[in-house]
């Protein structure tokens, strides 16, 4: 005859094994279009910028401010100008508004001379558009309750998450595109809960933000 | 067991005080500050001198969020906001620039133009209205250029928007600032970018 407290151990466990089951996983997958040579020196630096013009939807900030992170790090790092800080030195220029659409825009912003003489402080020799978004899907049912004599969670939460984000790199020397970088990520996480809740994040965001910073900084450097 | 009752007394006490303080603080208006910060345009400055006079209604500005049965639900005060972005662009634009208290000040005498910004109208969404997932401000203004002779140089209108996206643990209350902060700059990106175009104002350059 088991007690009250080795049957709620042997759920424990038993949750355990199927949370290990069903093992999140996220799949990745990077395009890369390439229209120019690239390089650059070891005193110059990139800056990447995200896509706020839509109605529908902005890029994430945290997912701009990651992938400048990662290209930062490692071997072949490369120096990023912050996002905020440099689209507050270039203010009003890059602005939803005013930011320019195409890499021939730059020309109409590099006459204004005061725009050059920043790009030029700053050192920046790239500069990389992201845009996109995570598309998120919940499924399942997952309900928690508290009374007088402890409480816990009962149920299984699902979460597909779809990444996908367009990085645009237009070289400030030529004043063209060179190049595009896809990521796409999706991936299942899952969230069981037998009195405690288990969550297990797929990472989708994480994993498409390092694909594409690994796959920006190569491109970059030309390699 | 008495000490056990009055404790259990107690805390029903405590609960019900939480529920009806509650309830109050879910059926009260809450206020919102518009705040931010605004930096300075990396612009060319135009060689002219101009006054700016922010009126009552500009420093004071304050817009109410109706709920769906009529009543006040949020307060949003942005004069100051508001007064604060044109105290960071207009420096950058124009030579020289100052600040007066009434349009009969006798410092509009050395100016070369007066000028005067005005809320016109306000507007708000809230995800949980639109069911977007985006906080969303509007913004129109009515830009007034004076001579000091207090004749209209020119009158235009100009309208702004800011949106910021909903996120878990963003507060409302972050979420119309967030959104206003938006509309105050890109209400900057486009004055100082296009004030020499606007018709108007570039007949009046030209007569300079």
């Amino acid at each position: 005859m088991k007690t009250v407290e080795e049957k709620s151990k042997a759920i424990q466990k038993a949750a355990l094994v199927f949370a290990i089951g069903l093992s999140s996983c996220a799949t990745t997958t990077i395009d890369e279009f390439r229209q120019g040579q690239t390089g650059i020196e070891a005193d110059e630096t990139i800056v990447i910028l995200g896509r706020r013009e839509g109605s529908s939807f902005e890029t994430d900030s945290d997912f701009v401010e990651c992938v400048g992170e990662r290209m930062g790090q490692g071997d072949n790092s490369i120096s990023v100008v912050p996002e905020r800080e440099f689209i507050d030195a270039m203010f009003p220029w890059f602005e939803p508004r005013n930011a320019p659409l195409r890499a021939s825009d730059l020309e109409r912003f590099m006459i204004e001379d005061i725009v050059a003489r920043k790009m030029d402080e700053f050192r920046i020799r790239y500069m990389v558009w992201l845009e996109g978004e995570t598309e998120t899907d919940r499924s399942g049912s997952l309900s928690c309750a508290v009374g007088p004599g402890g409480g816990g969670c009962f149920g299984l939460a699902i979460q597909e998450d779809d990444t996908n984000f367009d990085a645009t790199i237009w070289d400030l020397e030529s004043l063209r595109n060179v190049g595009q970088i896809n990521a796409a990520a999706t991936g299942t996480s899952y969230m069981p809960a037998f009195v405690i809740p288990v969550p297990l994040p797929a990472r989708v965001e994480a994993n498409a933000c390092n694909r594409l910073a690994v796959q920006l900084k190569d491109f970059v450097n030309g390699s | 067991m008495k000490l056990r009752e009055i404790d259990g007394l107690t805390f029903f006490k405590g609960l019900m005080i939480h529920i009806v303080a509650g309830l109050f603080v879910s059926c009260g208006t809450s206020n919102v500050v518009i705040q931010g910060s605004f930096p300075t345009p990396a612009i060319n400055p135009i060689p002219l001198s101009v006054a700016v006079y922010y009126d009552d209604n500009l420093r004071n500005f304050s817009y109410m969020e109706y709920s769906e049965t009529g009543r006040e639900e949020i307060n949003i005060e942005s004069g100051s906001s508001h007064v604060q972005l044109f105290d960071a662009v207009l420096p950058a634009m124009f030579e020289r620039v100052i600040t007066v208290n009434s349009m009969e000040d006798p410092e509009i005498e050395g100016v070369d133009a007066v000028f005067a910004p005005a809320i016109e109208e306000f507007q708000l969404a809230l995800p949980a209205k639109t069911k977007l997932e985006v906080y969303e401000v509007w913004i129109q203004y009515n830009m007034r250029l004076i001579d000091s002779e207090g004749d209209s140089l020119a009158d235009w209108v100009m309208t702004s928007y800011g949106k910021t996206p909903r996120e878990t643990f963003l507060s409302v209350e972050d979420g119309i600032n967030g959104a206003a902060v938006v509309a105050l700059r890109d209400l900057a990106s486009s004055f100082a970018l296009n004030f020499a175009r606007i018709p108007e104002v570039r007949d009046w350059l030209g007569s300079l």
